[in-house]
């Protein structure tokens, strides 16, 4: 539905838009200006819009206070991983469960589906547990591989599950009749079609690796090992005093790079998402 | 359809026979094997620590000892008489329900002001998407600091003439902000889910109903929300089971105070198992998280027999 | 499936094998970690320089790591580590850990070995300084650090007030915790900077305020630690000061409001000798004094770090033959210009003075030596993780404006008993 106004009702939607984007825009806004202020601005009352003396010195003492590039490449690397990770295995598990007929698949597909059940937060501790076992604490593998193959992997694969169904059974037939064996199917001819679902399980994972904070700060004890989200809380000086304008300008370093990638890819981004099939 | 010249052996559509059943062998040979990895994974990485949270909740373990003993249903009993149970099961109920009821409410309205002809939407919608490509921990911090008593978000309000509290010092004030600072980051995924399913809606029923003479209130509660309540069911489960999973802001912002105000089961849990260092119960807490996410999913999905118009 | 519940098996014998290593002997060189929670770049260059010397007569250890934690959860990091099979050698530990890490048989006791080894001057130990680091006449951590609280004072801020300083204070005999009230309002109110900063407090810390209430002759916990000390009428007084110095004098910063006295936001500062090390390069005058008196005279508070070796250390002969080392007299001496020792000997002003620069033998006479002695150390209990946390969270309630502290204080009895008893 969508409706002509007059112009008084338009003045007003716009003048609404404008104040309810205010708390959607300002914090960012105010984190990259107050990155560049001196620590005692940052907390100047009445706070100030920009930056009186904008400098970029907080920048350089990030690098020098705690292994920031270290960490930086870390989420980085371990984002990644996970990305590509989730994308096969749910687009295998999902392709099969929409299109593969097999014994047990209804029964199968109900075990996988308990995943959405379980959060990572409730089995935390013998998660701890298991990778203590493989010696696999303070590495980095139980950050890739739990969302890889576990819960959170579980939503990925019923988006991907959902596409495969709506998506017609003709295009296969065609494959099918050249002789292409099932990999081949759903390697050359069905996973190409689903950009959008990919689109959309691939930014769902690389934000939740991204953002990732338990699993870090239960799983990891080295600082060079920190991911972003872990080393930004880190930002005390020796004697526990606070460094505002270096974990702010920490903060803006591992903010901007995403937001940056999103405002430019955000119409893919946003009708990925769309395409989740999650409408119903 | 092509023609079957010289059909490879084994490669025919199903036929009844030998060939036929090597063929369906196959099949289910590559769905076993598709789906391989991920049942792998939610084996190992949720049955079994579903299964060991539960074996681990009748131990007494102390993590600095080293000691690991039976203890069958002592940790249950702490749990029925831990007296801030009751507490954190209030703040955990106030802090979903809260989060559920804005961050629904608040995506539908953005959805619906956005679906509008209008020029600029666009960009307004990019900017009530920003904050979910904003990392988790830095929009939190960031509002950390707007929080304080001398920050932003008081400044702005004494520049309107109101004496903003302590946000972060205020039992109340405390799981607002809370509250309010996950809705802003996340709201933009359902809004967006919402335009879509909005955009859905066939124009003609509106037409139809405006002939009628309904009022867009009417419209909108007898028409939009019925046609698009299969995307409200969904997203308001993932939006609820996700309510009971938000730790990080917390953790940032209050600590679970002040006092215990802001402390969530999933925070109480970190703390007894992480702080404290009682993997035991913080076991016991884990299996009472999962009871609850069972619980309230099962009804959630169960009431879509009563709420959602059409299924697929 | 059978392997689930070989893996079950696997994962659930995991706490009985991680109990039962102890620690392997590898054959050949050996690397040795201490974890510690300060990154500043002078300890930690002094920290290298000592292991230096060690190595080069020691060819069965091949390195020696000081591995920094964040202050901030530094103990439940330590455990983490410690339950995550990635115990380090040695650690520091922090003086509320005391005594869930020497009671409970986490840390080797290290006695036997100091004394046995040459030189070591063993006698030479303060005795009050030990005293928490023991259990049953066992030393299980050497208190490398035993640093009393003082009170920097910014007399360049005072003066602006018209306030006088602390030194003259003093010499008049008018050096309390009321005059130190009135002070910091003055500064507040004439110069909108902030008057006395709790260090580390921050309305999360509740045991630097031990630094304010044993004053008034309050304690945290009594008969030993069975008890609850918070609603003692001592400690309702003291608590009842602090929260009008707070919200009525507005002599102290309120909750989320942070003051950095090193930064020159605060007229005065409570806090250890060792952070003189940030007024180095400080753009106003100052001083060192002791604690004020309090309405039960003069008082000491003192907090001690102690470094261990851990039970289950990879290699924990080895850990205790470098702690020995660290803490010989020789060394002793060269880690006093930032922790001062327990060592009688060495706890001369003169000495002091010479391992600190920026203080004076007279402002260490007077803030250190005389008071170590009588010093309370800040409050610890067993299971101190879970009784920080509830006390924390009970005392919220009190910094609010018109708070009922001695209700609030009540509460947090009724709130920690239960746990004083575990």
């Amino acid at each position: 539905m969508r409706t002509e106004h007059s112009r008084r009702a338009k003045t007003g939607l716009y003048g609404l838009l404008c104040l309810l984007a205010i708390p959607f825009v300002f914090p960012t806004w105010w984190m990259v200006t107050s990155s560049m202020k001196p620590p005692g601005e940052i907390f100047a009352f009445p706070p100030t819009l920009f930056p009186a003396d904008p400098g970029l010195d907080a920048y350089r003492r990030v690098f020098e206070f705690a292994p920031f590039a270290s960490q930086y490449f870390n989420s980085m690397y371990i984002a990644a991983a996970v990305t590509v990770g989730t994308l096969a295995v749910s687009s295998l598990a999902g392709y099969a469960f929409a299109r593969i007929r097999f014994p047990g698949q209804n029964l199968l597909f109900l075990v996988v589906l308990a995943g959405l059940l379980i959060p990572s937060e409730v089995t935390i501790v013998p998660l701890f547990q298991l990778f203590n076992g493989w010696g696999m604490i303070d590495t980095h593998w139980p950050l890739i591989l739990v969302p890889i193959f576990g819960a959170p992997s579980v939503l990925a694969t019923l988006i991907m599950r959902q596409f495969f169904i709506a998506l017609p059974i003709e295009v296969e037939e065609a494959g099918r009749m050249d002789g292409l064996g099932r990999f081949a199917l759903y390697w050359r001819i069905a996973l190409p079609l689903s950009r959008p679902a990919l689109g959309a399980v691939g930014i769902f994972s690389f934000l939740y690796s991204w953002n990732l904070y338990l699993e870090p700060v239960v799983f990891l004890s080295t600082p060079e090992k920190f991911t972003l989200p872990q080393a930004l809380t880190q930002f005390v000086d020796a004697y526990g005093g606070p460094m505002w304008d270096v974990q702010l300008s920490a903060a803006t370093m591992s903010a901007l790079p995403v937001l940056v990638v999103f405002v430019i890819a955000q119409r893919q981004f946003v009708e990925g998402l769309a395409h989740t099939g999650l409408k119903g | 359809m092509a023609t079957k010249t010289d059909a490879p052996s084994g490669r025919a559509p199903a036929r009844p026979g030998r060939r036929g059943w090597t063929h369906r062998r196959r099949e289910y040979l590559a769905g076993y094997l598709f789906v391989a990895p991920q049942l792998a994974g939610t084996a190992l990485f949720v049955i079994v620590p579903l299964a060991l949270v539960f074996w681990y909740s009748f131990h007494e373990w102390n993590v600095l000892t080293g000691s690991f003993q039976f203890t069958g249903a002592e940790n249950y009993e702490r749990l029925a008489d831990d007296p801030a149970l009751p507490g954190v099961l209030a703040a955990t109920a106030a802090f979903s329900i809260g989060l559920v009821v804005l961050n629904l409410s608040l995506a539908l309205a953005l959805a619906v002001l956005l679906n509008q002809k209008l020029r600029g939407t666009v960009l307004f919608r990019t900017l009530f998407f920003s904050p979910v490509a904003v990392t988790l921990v830095a929009w939190t911090i960031v509002w950390r600091f707007l929080l304080q008593d001398d920050g932003g978000v008081n400044g702005l309000l004494s520049a309107i003439g109101v004496d903003g509290p302590n946000w972060l010092r205020g039992e109340t004030t405390a799981m607002i902000a809370v509250i309010v600072v996950q809705v802003l980051k996340n709201v933009g995924l359902n809004m967006v889910l919402f335009l879509a399913a909005l955009q859905g809606v066939p124009k003609e029923l509106y037409e139809a109903s405006t002939i009628d003479g309904a009022g867009s209130w009417t419209r909108f509660r007898r028409i939009t929300v019925p046609m698009i309540s299969p995307t409200i069911l969904l997203t308001s489960i993932i939006t609820v089971v996700g309510s009971l999973q938000v730790f990080a802001q917390i953790d940032v912002l209050t600590s679970g105070g002040p006092g215990t105000s802001t402390t969530v089961l999933v925070y109480y849990l970190y703390q007894n198992a992480f702080q404290f260092h009682d993997f035991g119960y913080g076991a016991t807490l884990s299996v009472l998280l999962f009871a609850i996410v069972l619980v309230l999913t099962v009804v959630q999905w169960q009431m879509r027999r009563k709420w959602v118009v059409h299924e697929n | 499936m059978r392997n689930a519940r070989t893996l079950l098996a696997a994962a659930a014998a995991a706490p009985l094998i991680l109990a039962a290593c102890g620690g392997e002997d590898d054959d050949g060189p050996v690397t040795l970690r201490m974890t510690i929670w300060s990154a500043a770049e002078e300890h930690l260059a002094l920290f290298d320089a000592i292991a230096e010397d060690y190595l080069a007569d020691h060819p069965e250890v091949e390195a020696i790591e000081f591995d920094p934690l964040p202050f901030d959860g530094y103990t439940s990091t330590l455990t983490t580590q410690i339950a995550g099979d990635n115990a380090p050698d040695m650690a520091w530990i922090l003086e509320n850990a005391a005594p869930d890490f020497v009671s409970t048989g986490a840390l080797v006791p290290i006695g036997d070995t100091l004394e046995d080894t040459e030189g070591y001057e063993y006698d030479d130990l303060v005795p009050a300084a030990t005293e928490l680091w023991r259990h049953e006449d066992r030393l299980y951590a050497y208190p490398f650090s035993t640093s009393p609280f003082a009170v920097f004072a910014n007399t360049d801020l005072l003066a602006e007030a018209g306030q006088p300083t602390p030194a003259e204070l003093i010499a008049d005999g008018q050096w309390t915790w009321d005059r130190v009230v009135e002070a910091g309002a003055a500064v507040r109110a004439a110069t909108g900077s902030h008057g006395m900063v709790i260090r580390d407090f921050d309305y999360t810390g509740w045991d630097n305020l031990s630094t304010l209430w044993t004053g008034w002759g309050a304690e945290a916990w009594t008969d030993g630690g069975a008890g609850c000390g918070f609603d003692d009428p001592a400690m309702v007084e003291a608590m009842t000061f602090m929260h009008d110095a707070v919200f009525d004098a507005e002599a102290m910063p309120g909750p989320g409001t942070s003051a950095d006295f090193f930064s020159g936001e605060a007229a005065m500062t409570v806090t250890q000798i060792s952070r003189a090390g940030l007024l180095a390069d400080a753009g106003f005058a100052w001083d060192l004094v002791p604690l004020p008196d309090g309405p039960d005279g003069q008082y000491s508070v003192i907090g001690q770090a102690g470094l261990g070796v851990l039970t289950v250390a990879p290699h924990p002969e080895e850990a205790a033959d470098f702690l020995a080392f660290m803490t010989n007299p020789e060394n002793s001496a060269k880690l006093a210009q930032y922790f001062p020792p327990p060592r009688a000997s060495q706890l001369t002003a003169e000495d002091l003075a010479a391992a600190n620069p920026l203080l004076t033998p007279e402002q260490l006479q007077a803030t250190v030596i005389d008071r170590i002695d009588q010093g309370v150390t800040k409050p610890s209990h067993i299971g101190q993780a879970q009784i920080d946390q509830t006390v924390r969270a009970a005392l919220d309630p009190l910094w609010t404006e018109n708070a009922d502290v001695a209700g609030a204080l009540a509460d947090v009895c009724a709130a920690v008993d239960p746990l004083l008893s575990e």
